[in-house]
């Protein structure tokens, strides 16, 4: 990525071979696991041990003509268990959950009629669970888990959204830093009237704040302050930030006080955002959104060429918010794993993908290390990049519901 | 909507077809046999009020499950989306998937039912249904799922699969093809009578897909330009009955449009093959035609829509009638290069809609007819547009702007089933 980045990526497995072989393993795993018995409701004791873990076969069929989940049993002894599903005949259900409360604990996706069992596990303390079927005409079923093991999954899940909503702190606050030293370096290009190493100093600063954009953007004076386009600057109110003083290096090519003042305010607010940042504590379902939201800033500004209309440097912006996005991830990831393999994986594919994608457009010589986003550039590939992100955000939009706190 | 009112799917498409005008009086609401109301309302027992009539029209609904696709047998419904979509995905579990996922969702979409969740219960939840359509009904929606040539190639392992002779279309005369509006691995035929029912399944079908598919070209038809069974014969833009003489009847499907064993494939037994031409009208020269002529080009008068040697619509064209030694339908007129008379007696069914995309790049309306036939085999079209493409008088109005071919496999006969599982076994 950029050499600014002050953490390189976690390495990601070459995720495309993975994630594939991964739906394999989950179509194939359990081929004739649906029980024969399923219109039966579940039975009241306790499924049996195999394997280490409590096997329970979930059969999603047809039952008096409404599409339902048949559990073969309703409970379980705490600690693993093992939810096989097979879709016979109801077409209405594509997933499968285990709740607790509104917690996702596991789920598997794509339980399609025609295709194959899947599976997954998780290991339970004692208590009430619903197995939740979206489009079941009853939609839960209530599971229960007795005695007591120690270590709930529930519990691991926290602990590892915990340790990785701390470790998006961190980053965060890392680019905040990084940020402060930026924009102190393109005050002073400004100062000295230098408009080549203003340029290059912008396009340097430009990165740090838009991997963060979503944390920037949660503070509502201080995103514009600093990050207005020309567009939405109300009439009568004054344009400040980052975009007016791009306009002065790139547009006009001219250094004037006024240019002065905007890398002031730019360094002043930057300070702010600094202190404001510092103790911020972040929610798993906040970090998912801002994924999703770096995702939703590049289709609605970068791809369209709005967010650096005078410097061209959407493509640098481009690459900060999908840096950003995959960080955020990548903090989730080890929860979301247990949660969700299988969409875990495709999202690792698709920024994968996104991210060989980017690399056509490096430009060692260029501003920011990026080809400059030109109209002739946005005319021919402006529809490619589109369906890249579309296919990056229609999975990563769904993270956010499954490492919810409530 | 569709919980209050039974829904017509009571029906069977059988009844409908032989048009024997089942009239079933089902909660206070006289059900007749749907979009054959259109040709024959006024023949209906009980004068229906227009609540009652679109009422019926939403509640309609037509059979997923079934030995042959719906959307080609049936009575065109009234708007179309039609889209072509190319495989993005690298592996053919990724393609399985799509296929599996767009089977099950479909015969919920066709049943007036949404995909998932409009309304999660969970804050953080994403809708998974987009929920335009909700309480719509079904509006007779069909879904027809087609496959490319493209499709068959060494992608996805499923060269062997490719039906005998499917490639695609040669190039031909009278064509200014826009790559853009060509081909595409798989594709959709949404066909029902409120379009936004229409764009719903394909919006959807193409959402729940978007990691391994991209939508390639879209068409929007807003009026249907074919008659089916005990429909009546609607319009193109040019003003002039189209359709009149289309393949219809059991008969003539048996001969003329489902596959039998000729691809080599099970899964086209009982399947067909759709050609989809976007073919642009230049109406504005169109309308400045004198009415002579326009009619000679078609072999039709424009108001009756009988051919010029006869006087009613259905009277049997005579090409050979002269008048002081001149045809009376010229050789070269659109009736006459079309007719199954002198074409071996080949036929196709032709189930093509108006559309129109506002204005071209050059300022002329952007309208014209989104063709689409179904037929036994695509040497059919080729047939015929050859002979249309190279002397029709009509091509002095009408651009191929848009094309594909598609293999349409044969029905899912039940749940439990998706379109090309042959593929993965």
């Amino acid at each position: 990525m950029l050499s600014s980045s002050p953490r390189p990526f976690r390495s990601l497995a070459p995720a495309l071979i993975a994630g594939a072989a991964v739906l394999t393993l989950s179509l194939s795993a359990c081929g004739s696991a649906a029980t024969t018995d399923t219109a039966a409701a579940a039975k009241g004791d306790a499924a049996s041990v195999s394997n280490g873990a409590a096997q329970i076969a979930v059969s999603v069929e047809k039952v008096d003509g409404e599409d339902q989940c048949v559990p073969d049993f309703a409970s379980a002894p705490a600690g693993p268990v093992t939810f096989t599903i097979s879709n016979k005949d109801a077409s209405a259900i594509s997933e499968v959950e285990l709740l607790s409360d509104k917690r996702i604990l596991g789920e598997r996706e794509n339980v399609i009629p025609g295709l194959k069992a899947v599976s997954f596990t998780v290991t339970l303390a004692g208590g009430e669970y619903q197995l939740y079927c979206p489009g079941a005409a009853s939609e839960y079923q209530p599971f229960t888990v007795t005695g007591s093991a120690a270590s709930a999954a529930a519990n691991g899940l926290s602990g590892l959204l915990k340790e990785g909503t701390a470790g998006y702190a961190t980053y965060v606050s890392g680019q905040v830093d990084s940020l402060v030293l930026a924009v102190a370096a393109l005050q002073g290009a400004v100062d000295s009237g230098d408009v080549a190493a203003s340029q290059k100093a912008y396009a340097e600063a430009r990165p740090f704040f838009e991997r963060i954009e979503p944390v920037a953007e949660s503070f509502p004076d201080l995103d514009p302050a600093l990050d207005l386009r020309v567009a939405d600057v109300e009439p009568g109110t004054e344009w400040t930030g980052f975009h007016p003083l791009e306009k002065d290096l790139f547009e006009s090519k001219a250094i004037t006080d006024s240019s002065k003042a905007l890398a002031a305010g730019i360094v002043k607010n930057v300070a702010t955002l600094k202190s404001l940042t510092a103790e911020l504590e972040y929610q798993p379902e906040e970090l998912a959104n801002g994924a999703s939201g770096l995702l939703e800033e590049v289709q609605s500004s970068k791809i369209t060429g709005e967010e650096e209309a005078y410097s061209k440097l959407d493509l640098v912006d481009f690459a900060a918010n999908i840096e950003g996005s995959q960080q955020a991830f990548e903090y989730l990831k080890p929860a979301l794993k247990d949660i969700d393999a299988t969409l875990t994986d495709q999202i690792s594919a698709q920024f994968e993908t996104v991210n060989t994608a980017l690399e056509s457009y490096k430009d060692a010589d260029a501003l920011g290390g990026f080809k400059a986003y030109t109209e002739e550039l946005k005319k021919s590939d402006a529809a490619k990049l589109t369906a890249l992100i579309q296919s990056l955000q229609a999975p990563l939009a769904k993270i956010s519901e499954k490492v919810a706190t409530v | 909507m569709s919980e209050s009112i039974p829904a017509a799917d009571t029906l069977s498409r059988r009844t409908f077809f032989n048009g024997t005008a089942a009239v079933a009086g089902v909660g206070g609401l006289v059900l007749g046999a749907g979009g054959a109301l259109a040709g024959t309302a006024a023949k209906a027992p009980a004068a229906l009020s227009d609540v009652d009539l679109m009422a019926q029209r939403a509640t309609l609904s037509y059979p997923f499950y079934g030995g042959h696709q719906a959307g080609i047998e049936t009575p065109p419904q009234d708007h179309l989306v039609f889209t072509a979509f190319d495989v993005t995905a690298l592996t053919a579990v990724e393609l399985q998937l799509v296929l599996a996922k767009w089977s099950a969702a479909m015969a919920e979409l066709t049943a007036g039912a949404p995909v998932g969740k409009i309304q999660p219960e969970r804050e953080q939840g994403i809708p998974v249904d987009t929920g335009e359509a909700t309480d719509m009904g079904p509006q007779g929606l069909t879904l027809t799922l087609g496959f490319g040539p493209s499709l068959f190639d060494e992608r996805f392992g499923l060269e062997k699969f490719k039906p005998l002779n499917f490639a695609d279309l040669p190039a031909m005369a009278g064509e200014s093809l826009n790559p853009a509006l060509m081909g595409g691995d798989l594709c959709i035929q949404a066909c029902a009578n409120d379009p936004q029912v229409a764009y719903h399944a394909v919006r959807n079908l193409a959402r729940m897909a978007r990691t391994a598919v991209r939508t390639k070209w879209t068409v929007l038809g807003f009026g249907r330009a074919s008659a089916g069974a005990a429909q009546s014969t609607p319009r193109n833009l040019m003003g002039f009955k189209d359709g009149t003489r289309n393949a219809s009847g059991g008969v003539d499907f048996d001969e003329h449009v489902w596959v039998g064993d000729e691809a080599g494939q099970p899964w086209m037994v009982g399947g067909s093959y759709l050609v989809a031409r976007k073919i642009h009208m230049l109406i504005e020269t169109w309308d400045e035609d004198p009415i002579g002529d326009q009619q000679s080009i078609f072999g039709r008068d424009k108001k009756q829509g009988a051919p010029l040697s006869g006087t009613a619509e259905h009277d049997v064209p005579d090409f050979h009638a002269t008048v002081d030694g001149t045809p009376v339908i010229a050789a070269d007129s659109h009736i006459a290069l079309a007719a199954h008379e002198n074409n071996n007696g080949l036929k196709i069914l032709r189930r093509g809609y108006n559309f129109t995309d506002g204005l071209d790049s050059v300022g002329r309306l952007d309208a014209g007819l989104m063709f689409l036939s179904f037929q036994k085999s695509p040497e059919q079209f080729i047939t015929l547009q050859r002979k249309l493409g190279s002397s029709d008088r009509l091509n002095e109005y009408i651009r191929h702007v848009g094309s594909g071919v598609f293999a349409v496999p044969a029905g899912i006969p039940a749940a439990g089933s998706y379109y090309g599982k042959e593929f993965f076994a």
